[in-house]
This record gives structure tokens, sequence and C-alpha cells, in this order.
């Protein structure tokens, strides 16, 4: 074993000259991870209507796993004996799994937060349960993904007050709390998350606090939580300015096309979000100009594929009248769209990096919203958010001018 | 479509090729179909089938899962194949789908009932012939009354016989004179339920047309398809075959769709019959059994007490073998019936999908070896180790719905993963 070797590396290869961008290489125990990286996510140990074979062919080189449903099933003991979820699922590349915290927020309505962790009530058999830091990385330290994340005290966005503090300063008691418990530092680096919702004050103290834990990547959590894009944006962006340069930020939640760019100039290195798999069942495939609704009578007898410029399997055998007539009907349907999904949201990040590398991603930013929004207006949010980091959209008028002419 | 028997085995069974007329692709017989839904096989994506095999596959369409596709086909610039992703597979198109129960009754004057996604639809053979036009499939089967099976009385039996003579005039004479149908083959029907009156009467019927316009038969009316087809009982269907077959040139392929089973399909192939498909494989996937059956002839030792695994049974939590050891299918080289334990207990869609990439594996392995067997005289061997596993008694390959599957339900609002319709 090269135990003397950190589970996880990064190294910026690359830095945007205008923006806070950045290209770099994270290495893990399982391979190597190109940053701007969007994670798929595969809840229950699968990504829903693909195989392992598949990711690997459309090059995704890590996923994410829910700490909470592989707990519940199949269970701890299944995944100690079977070796770990890698092996479990026979995924041989980077997996990161959450703490489970934020499911029993969401998904229990009676789950009850105090010092000592998360306390809800078994869906399974309506038994009282606690999820201590402590249980948390206990749990992922079996799953044995390659990153987990600390157990933290999760508030709505939009909550003001003192709770929002509490919650802050909790999350920070449990960190040292995860920190002290993790048994697996050989093999796998535990990301502590910054709270402190719209506060940048709070943004602040989490973040120092942080900095201080020796650690090898950091989380920013708490947003897309039903807070205002314009709040969202100067979110990430204060926590951007605080967190070191020499290590990966991981932002929770957010997938996105327009939401992926504008937050890859604001510094974030890897995202995850179940949208682009989930909108694949209901028959929607991602596109430059959005989503488009396959159920849509008017792609009935559009004999042309997805998109032109996409080299997905789906893309390359399908037409849009055939995904028509079977979207949202036959199983099938989801393994075609969730591929092709998943390689949109694979390939924008390649371009990401690319366009980093190259030292020109202000003018990727450029065309792609110009391409995105299709001469719609460019939403404020985003015109300020990529304002701070010094990119100047063309304005909309001369857009929608050009399109005529 | 040109159909040659090769050779014609001492004790029995017979191979042969099938040749696309437009590319003079071969393949070989026994063959194996492969049975879709909606133009897809089941659960599987071109990609994923690709992975069992690199093979050009024979695709078998039914038209009641493709019919809301036909308007669109007509101008789709291509086959078929080509428009559900298949651009070099043969094709044969059936009338009903031979995954799932086909329900009894409706057959109105003139008229067949077709069952659709979009409800009930009346088929007359005129519609269908227009809609075989638009497909223009490497191969067709007429049109026919096959709802009978082994409880049907004499005079539904008797009406299936004549109803599908009726839709078989309209359908020779559009045949002859379509323009577009040259490289397609007829595949004629031969009903009559378990009757072999009336399955001389249907073969009667089919004769008389002459041979020239025959590319094959096609045998009808002995299951609703879905599960029913694994439970045929087996006696009574090879003697009601064992007449037909005497009564009809030998030179021609015979095919017999839907469900039966590997021991059904092994006496059968003994019989002379050339063409099966793949939804016995399919009934398995989807009621979460996985085909274990043995057919190697060097390995006889009893082991197998059931031709199958049901991946649905609790002791298989924590169970870290592959499905079949020595399987060399994605499944078994890269997964556990543990985990396949858990696709199916949290109703992810990747179980399925695993579960036919088995199966659909292991039966395309199942008649490489008949083919085998054929070319070296042993298929008695097959049957007997088919049909017993080494055991004293025979055994059971019917397959039950499995309640415990995921159902309809489960899977969103109108995925077709589980339950059989009826």
């Amino acid at each position: 074993m090269t135990t003397k070797v950190p589970p996880l590396t990064y190294k910026v290869i690359a830095e945007c000259s205008v923006t806070k961008a950045r290209a770099g290489l994270m290495t893990l125990r399982h391979g190597e991870v190109n940053t701007p990286v969007f994670m798929p996510v595969g809840t229950q140990g699968t990504l829903k209507g693909l195989l392992p074979d598949q990711l690997i062919e459309l090059n995704c080189q890590i996923l994410l796993g829910n700490t909470y449903h592989l707990g519940m099933r199949p269970g701890i003991e299944t995944l100690q004996k079977a070796g770990g979820l890698h092996k479990f699922m026979s995924w041989p590349r980077g997996i990161l799994t959450d703490s489970g915290g934020f499911q029993m927020v969401s998904l229990l309505k009676l789950a009850q937060i105090d010092e000592n962790g998360v306390n809800f009530c078994s869906p399974f058999d309506n038994s009282e349960c606690m999820l201590t830091p402590e249980h948390s990385i206990q749990i992922q330290n079996t799953i044995g993904a390659d990153i987990m994340m600390q157990l933290d005290d999760v508030v709505k966005t939009t909550t003001v007050g003192p709770r929002v503090e509490e919650a802050m300063h909790r999350t920070i008691r449990w960190l040292d709390r995860c920190i002290n418990a993790h048994a697996r530092d050989e093999d796998q680096s535990l990301f502590p998350i910054v709270q402190g919702a719209l506060d940048p004050e709070l943004r602040k103290i989490c973040a120092d606090a942080l900095i201080q834990r020796k650690v090898r990547g950091y989380a920013v959590g708490g947003l897309s939580g039903g807070e205002s894009k314009h709040e969202f944006w100067r979110t990430v962006h204060v926590c951007t300015d605080l967190l070191p340069k020499d290590k990966p930020r991981y932002l929770m939640g957010v997938g996105f096309a327009a939401d992926l760019v504008v937050c890859v100039a604001l510094g974030i290195d890897m995202f995850d979000c179940v949208f682009p798999t989930r909108t694949a069942r209901f028959g929607c495939a991602l596109v430059n100009t959005g989503q488009m609704n396959l159920k849509n009578k008017k792609y009935e007898n559009d004999m042309r594929p997805i998109d032109d410029e996409c080299e997905c399997s789906t893309c390359s055998r399908y037409t849009r009248s055939y995904l028509h007539h079977i979207a949202a009907m036959e199983a099938v349907s989801c393994s075609l769209l969730s591929i092709h999904n998943v390689a949109y949201q694979l390939r924008l990040m390649r371009s990401m990096r690319e366009a980093i590398q190259r030292d020109q991603f202000p003018q990727f930013i450029c065309d792609f919203m110009a391409k995105h929004f299709e001469g719609e207006p460019v939403p404020l949010w985003i015109r300020e958010a990529l304002q701070a980091v010094n990119v100047d959209l063309p304005p909309d008028d001369v857009k929608v001018k050009e399109a005529v002419a | 479509m040109k159909f040659v028997v090769e050779n014609i085995s001492k004790s029995s069974g017979r191979l042969g090729h099938l040749v696309q007329a437009e590319t003079g692709k071969r393949f070989r017989t026994p063959l194996l179909v492969q049975t879709t839904k909606a133009g897809s096989i089941p659960y599987l994506s071109r990609e994923v089938f690709d992975y069992i095999t690199k093979e050009t596959p024979a695709l078998q369409f039914s038209l009641s899962t493709i019919n809301h596709m036909t308007e669109s086909l007509k101008l789709f610039n291509g086959t078929i194949g080509a428009y559900v992703g298949y651009p070099e597979c043969l094709s044969l198109l059936l009338v009903r789908d031979t995954c799932t129960t086909t329900p009894s009754g409706h057959n109105d004057k003139d008229i067949m009932p077709l069952f659709t996604r979009r409800g009930k639809e009346m088929l007359t053979a005129t519609s269908y012939m227009d809609a075989v036009e638009v497909l223009k499939p490497d191969i067709y089967q007429g049109l026919c009354d096959a709802d009978t099976n082994l409880d049907s009385s004499k005079k539904r039996i008797t009406k299936s016989v004549d109803r599908t003579a009726q839709f078989m005039d309209l359908c020779y004479e559009r045949h002859q004179n379509s323009t577009v149908l040259n490289n397609s083959g007829l595949f004629v029907p031969i009903v009559g339920g378990y009757s072999t009156f009336a399955r001389s009467d249907s073969i009667k019927h089919a004769k008389a047309k002459g041979e020239s316009i025959t590319s094959g038969y096609i045998f009808e009316g002995f299951h609703n398809n879905g599960l029913s087809a694994t439970e045929v009982d087996v006696e009574q269907l090879l003697k009601v075959m064992t007449h037909s077959l005497n009564e009809l040139n030998v030179e021609k392929p015979k095919m017999m769709p839907g469900a039966y089973t590997p021991p059904a399909m092994l006496e059968l192939i003994s019989l002379g019959v050339d063409i099966f498909d793949t939804s016995y494989a399919y009934c398995a996937a989807t009621n979460f059994k996985a085909l274990t059956f043995n057919f190697d002839l060097t390995k006889t030792e009893s082991g197998n007490c059931s031709p199958f695994l049901d991946i649905t049974t609790d002791s298989l939590k924590e169970d870290f073998t592959p499905l079949l050891a020595d399987c060399d299918c994605l499944t078994c080289k890269k997964h556990t019936r543990a985990y396949l334990y858990h696709l199916y207990n949290t109703k992810e869609m990747a179980g399925p999908i695993l579960i036919m990439i088995h199966n659909l594996h292991h039966m395309m392995k199942f008649f490489n070896t008949i083919c085998n067997c054929i070319a070296d005289d042993k298929l008695p061997d097959l049957v007997k180790l088919v049909n017993y596993q080494g055991h004293d008694a025979a055994l059971d390959y019917s397959i039950k719905l499995n309640t415990k599957a995921i159902s309809r339900n489960d899977q969103g609002k109108s995925f077709t993963v589980a339950k059989d319709d009826q």
C-alpha cells in the first residue's frame, strides 16, 4: 500500500485570468477526477437506468451515493460484508457520499435536531433512531466512499434569526466530532460544510473555523433551498473568496446548466444534482437551449437526433421521433434519455475545463449564455454574478438584433 | 427472404438458415428472435444489447406495441430496424405482443381486435396490410384469429380457422399486388387450437394458394401469449404439431411465437420447428427469475432443483456469488446475487436490465448449443438433460406471476415493467 500518499490530492492545473474559475486534477484512491466536475447521483447504489459500464463509457469519474438510503437498504452489515459500496455495485471509480442528514430533514417530517444529532422515526418500522455525527461517519466509513461529508445542522436557507447562528456553530462542533470518529483517514477524505445561510458574516465565521481543521476539501452547503438566485450567487461568491485555493470546493445540490457555468466562474470545482436523471424519467432531454420535452407532439415526426453535436449512444442511434413514441412509457426510454442527459452534463463540464485551460473561459461564458437563452433576456442575477467576476455579457438587445440580422 | 435447409439430423432436428433478401445476410436456424416492446428489446438500449453479443440480431416486432409509430415510420427514411436503433437487423412483424397476455374475445365480423397502449383498436385485413406496407419488414405474419387455447370450444376453434381463411384471402391478394413487399416474406398462419382436424383445415387453406407466395409458416392459437405460453400442455402440443408438420412442406421454415419453455422448444425443434423468440427470457426477467438451467452436456451431475433463480428470495441478501457460476455474461462477471436482490428490493431499473442481460445471454448460448447438438446428432441427449437436470423427474419450467416483483405503480405512471397485463 502506498500509505504515504493521501487519499485525496488536488492540483490546480489552470486558472482563468479573468474569473475565479480554475481547472484542476483531483486524485483519489479510485482514480483521477478532472475538475470542475459534475457528479451524477446514484442514490441507492445505482444510477437509475444506467449500468456502471455505460458510465465508464461516458468517462464519468465520480458519482454520488446517499448515506441515508444506503444505510437503510442494503444496510451497513451487508455493505460491510460486501467490502464497501465500490465492490457492492461494481464501480471502480470515485464515489462521494453525503452525511445522511439532509435526507432526514427533507424526507422525514418528524426529524428533530438537538446537540447530540438528528432524531427521526424510521420510515420502515417507525422505531425512533438517532443519527449522530459519529454514527454518520461510521456508516460512511463502511460505505467506503472516497469523499465523505460531515453531518451538518441543516436549516432552511430562508431561516433568519438565532437558529441560523446556532446551526452554523453546531456544524463546527459536529465537524470536530466527525473528525474524531473518522476511522479510515488513509482511504477516505472528510469534507466539512460551510454553513451560515445567507449571512456573509456567519459564512465567514464558519469558513474561518473550518480552515483551522486539517481537511482535504470543502463543501458549500445550505443553498438551493428556496433562496432567491441573487442571494444564492452572492453566498457562493462569499464562500469561494473565503476558502483556500489549493483545495477543491464542492457546491452541494446544484446542477442546472446555467448555474454550473456561473458557479464555475465563481470558483466552484464540484457539483451534484439529481435533475439530469430525474428529468429523463419524465421524458425530458437536456440541450443547450434548456430542456426538450420529447413527449411534446411536435417531436412525433422529427427525424433528427436530440442534439446533432452530441456523441452519446442515444444521439448516435435514435431519433426524436422514436424517443417521442416511447418517452416516459417504456422503461428503456429512461435509460436512453439518462445516458444523453448525463453525457450532456459531462460534456458541458469538459468544455468548461478546456476553455479554462486555454484561458478562454470568459468567451465560453458569453457563447454559452447566448445559446442558452436564445434571444431571451439573460436573467439579471446571472449578469450580476458574472460582473462580480469581471465578465460583462453583451447587452440583450444587441443579441436580439444580431439574431434578426 | 429465402430459407435453406442445410442438414436434417438422423435422430431429430434440422439446421438451416434464413437469408435476408436485400443484404444476403444469413441467420442460422434454429433461430432465436429477439422479442421487442414498442420497438425495443425490453429494458435494453442498443448500447446495452451490444454488451451481450456482437452478432446481428433478428428482431420481432408486434403491431400491438408499435402501431402508434406507423404514421411516423411513413415519414422515416429507412427500415423499421433503423428507426429503433438496429439498422442491420432482420425484422419480423407479428400482430400480437408475445410478452403479455392477449385478452380474449371481441372477434367481430371482419375485425381483429388489436390491444395497444391506446386501448382496443379494430384491425381489418386491409388496415393490417396497410401497416405492413409502411413497416416493410423482412418477414411478416399473415393476419389470423388466434384466440384459442386448450380450453377453447369446438365452435371457437372452427371460427378461428374460418376467420383466418377470410383474413388471409385478402392478405394474399394484397401481398401479390404490392409494389413494396417484394423483399418481404409472408409467413402463413396455421391455427386451429388443439384440434388436429381444425389444424388440417387451416393447412388445407394455407396450401390452396400455392407455395410460391408462402415464405414460411407460423403456428398460432396454442396459448394467449404472456405467461400462458409457459404453461401449455406439451404432450397435447406435440401431438398437434407432429400431425401438422407432417402435412406441410419440409422446405419452408416454421415459426412458433411466444414464451414456450426451453424443454418445449427443444421438443418442437426435434419435430422440425425452426424459429422461436425470447419471450420466455423476458417473462422470466420481468418476474425476477434468472435462468440457471444447465444445457452443458459435459456437466450432467444433478444440481439444479429449479430452472431459474428467484431474485426476490430473502436468502440472497448477502449472497455475493454470481447468478450462475461460470456464466460469462456481463451481469455474472460483474455483479452478485446480493446486488440484484438489492436492486429488486429498492425497485431500481438496473435490476430488470441486469436480469434481462443474463437471461438473453443464457438463451442465446442455449440456442448455440442446440445448433451444435443437431450437427453432432445429440439433440435427444440435450432434451433429456434440459428436462431432467440430472434428477429423476422432469423440472417445472412454467413461470408464475411474481407478486413480490415491482408493480407498474411503483415505477411511475405507465412503465410496463413487471406485471403481466392480466
